[in-house]
């Protein structure tokens, strides 16, 4: 019998080419600014906690909502900075998780908050999420770029999701504060249940 | 002769190429992709269909919305805003892996109960609503909140199961609204009527009477 060598030997080289694993779109040959900007918006970690921050401070008042304009971003880009320094705090991902059951819950009951307490969950969301999202930089990327990169999709999201959060309140009916109100207990929801993955061993 | 026989040689050849192809092509390694969508989109999927293909939990979510449009301000959101947190505490006890019994039976008798609500126009006090929609729901969120550690991605199974029950209440609200018109409101208790009679379905399926 006659054994095709050509054959076999480009069926073996096939098979024995690396493929690349995507953990997060660090590597998207973007540049490290938009890499930090795509991160956010791979997942629901941060866009959950960020909507439920953003209805928040709409139910707290246009005038008072315009400081998280502020604080949100500055704890983002202070976040990526606590990363460089101190790179191991393992209670930071349960932190996230239960900023997103907490700030759901005040949502759905629509809570009016102190404006300093209002400042210091936008800075507390704002510092863990940058923290964690400064975690999938590698050894290539520019730490700078990448943390600005985060810090401006933040500032930008939370902005416009603000701004469309206080119009859709000021809209004529009855039924908008609800609606918010039943997103944020949806939220809370979701927070609650991952909080518990976080506590609990899977029960497989 | 000769001829046919090398035929039969070629198309020999050519399958056998043809199947070292095709094995090769599903040997072929393929990327994994842990956050840039695809665990994600998994999850969601599964999370969002969970609710929707399982009928015994989707005939008593859009019975919670269709009661509260019944019960009228403020079960009308009340509920459906109560339901998703109340579920999430039964969905801990999911994750954390406690054995409640029964579950398939109650949230079957869930179905008969809410049905039965709507058809006979039920109108408890608020509390009581409330009370019975919540024991429901640590029930119907326990059975999600078992499949939660195995998803491909536990967040977004998360928000794919707690949107879609939110969207079945809401569609329970809007054909709740009819109750408006006469008809309509004959209508929604035939509704009821009908989400009683495929909870009694289930109930007696999870009893074994009904193979």
């Amino acid at each position: 019998m006659r054994v095709p060598v050509g054959g076999l030997a480009l069926a073996l080289a096939l098979l024995g080419m690396p493929s690349v694993a995507h953990a997060h779109l660090v590597n998207t040959r973007l540049g490290g600014f938009y890499d930090g900007m795509l991160h956010p918006l791979t997942g629901f970690e941060d866009a959950l906690p960020w909507l439920a921050l953003a209805i928040l401070a709409a139910f707290q008042g246009a005038q008072r909502a315009r400081w998280l304009l502020l604080t949100f971003p500055l704890g983002l880009l202070a976040g990526g900075g606590i990363w460089e320094l101190m790179p191991g705090l393992s209670f930071v991902p349960a932190l996230s998780v239960a900023l997103i059951a907490i700030v759901g819950l005040a949502v759905a009951t629509a809570i009016v908050l102190p404006l300093p307490i209002t400042l210091a969950l936008g800075a507390i969301v704002g510092l863990v999420h940058g923290y964690l999202n400064a975690q999938a930089m590698t050894e290539t990327t520019d730490h700078l770029l990448f943390i600005s990169g985060v810090t401006a999709v933040g500032y930008v999201t939370i902005t416009l999701t603000i701004a469309c959060a206080i119009a859709f309140l000021q809209a004529k009916g009855s039924w908008q504060a609800i609606a918010l109100r039943a997103s944020g207990s949806w939220i809370a929801a979701i927070g609650i249940m991952a909080l518990g993955l976080q506590f609990f061993a899977p029960a497989i | 002769m000769s001829k046919m026989c090398n035929d039969t040689m070629a198309a020999g050849t050519r399958r056998t190429r043809a199947v070292a192809g095709i094995l090769l092509y599903l040997a072929l390694g393929q990327s994994a992709f842990a956050h840039s969508g695809s665990a994600a989109a998994i999850g969601l999927e599964s999370g969002f269909t969970h609710p929707i293909t399982g009928l015994d939990h989707l005939v008593a979510m859009v019975a919670v919305g269709l009661w509260g449009a019944q019960l009228g301000n403020p079960a009308i959101w009340t509920l459906p805003i109560t339901f998703p947190l109340v579920m999430a505490l039964g969905g801990l006890l999911g994750v954390a892996g406690v054995d409640v019994p029964l579950t398939e039976q109650i949230v079957a008798l869930s179905g008969i109960a809410l049905g039965v609500l709507i058809a006979l126009r039920a109108r408890p006090p608020l509390w009581v609503a409330a009370l019975i929609v919540g024991i429901f729901a640590i029930f119907h969120g326990y059975a999600h909140g078992r499949e939660l550690p195995q998803a491909a991605d536990p967040l977004s199974y998360g928000v794919g199961f707690v949107v879609a029950t939110g969207l079945l209440h809401l569609c329970g609200i809007v054909l709740g609204l009819f109750i408006r018109w006469p008809l309509g409101e004959r209508a929604v208790r035939a509704c009821g009527a009908g989400i009683g009679c495929v909870g009694a379905y289930f109930f007696l399926a999870a009893l074994g009477a009904i193979p």
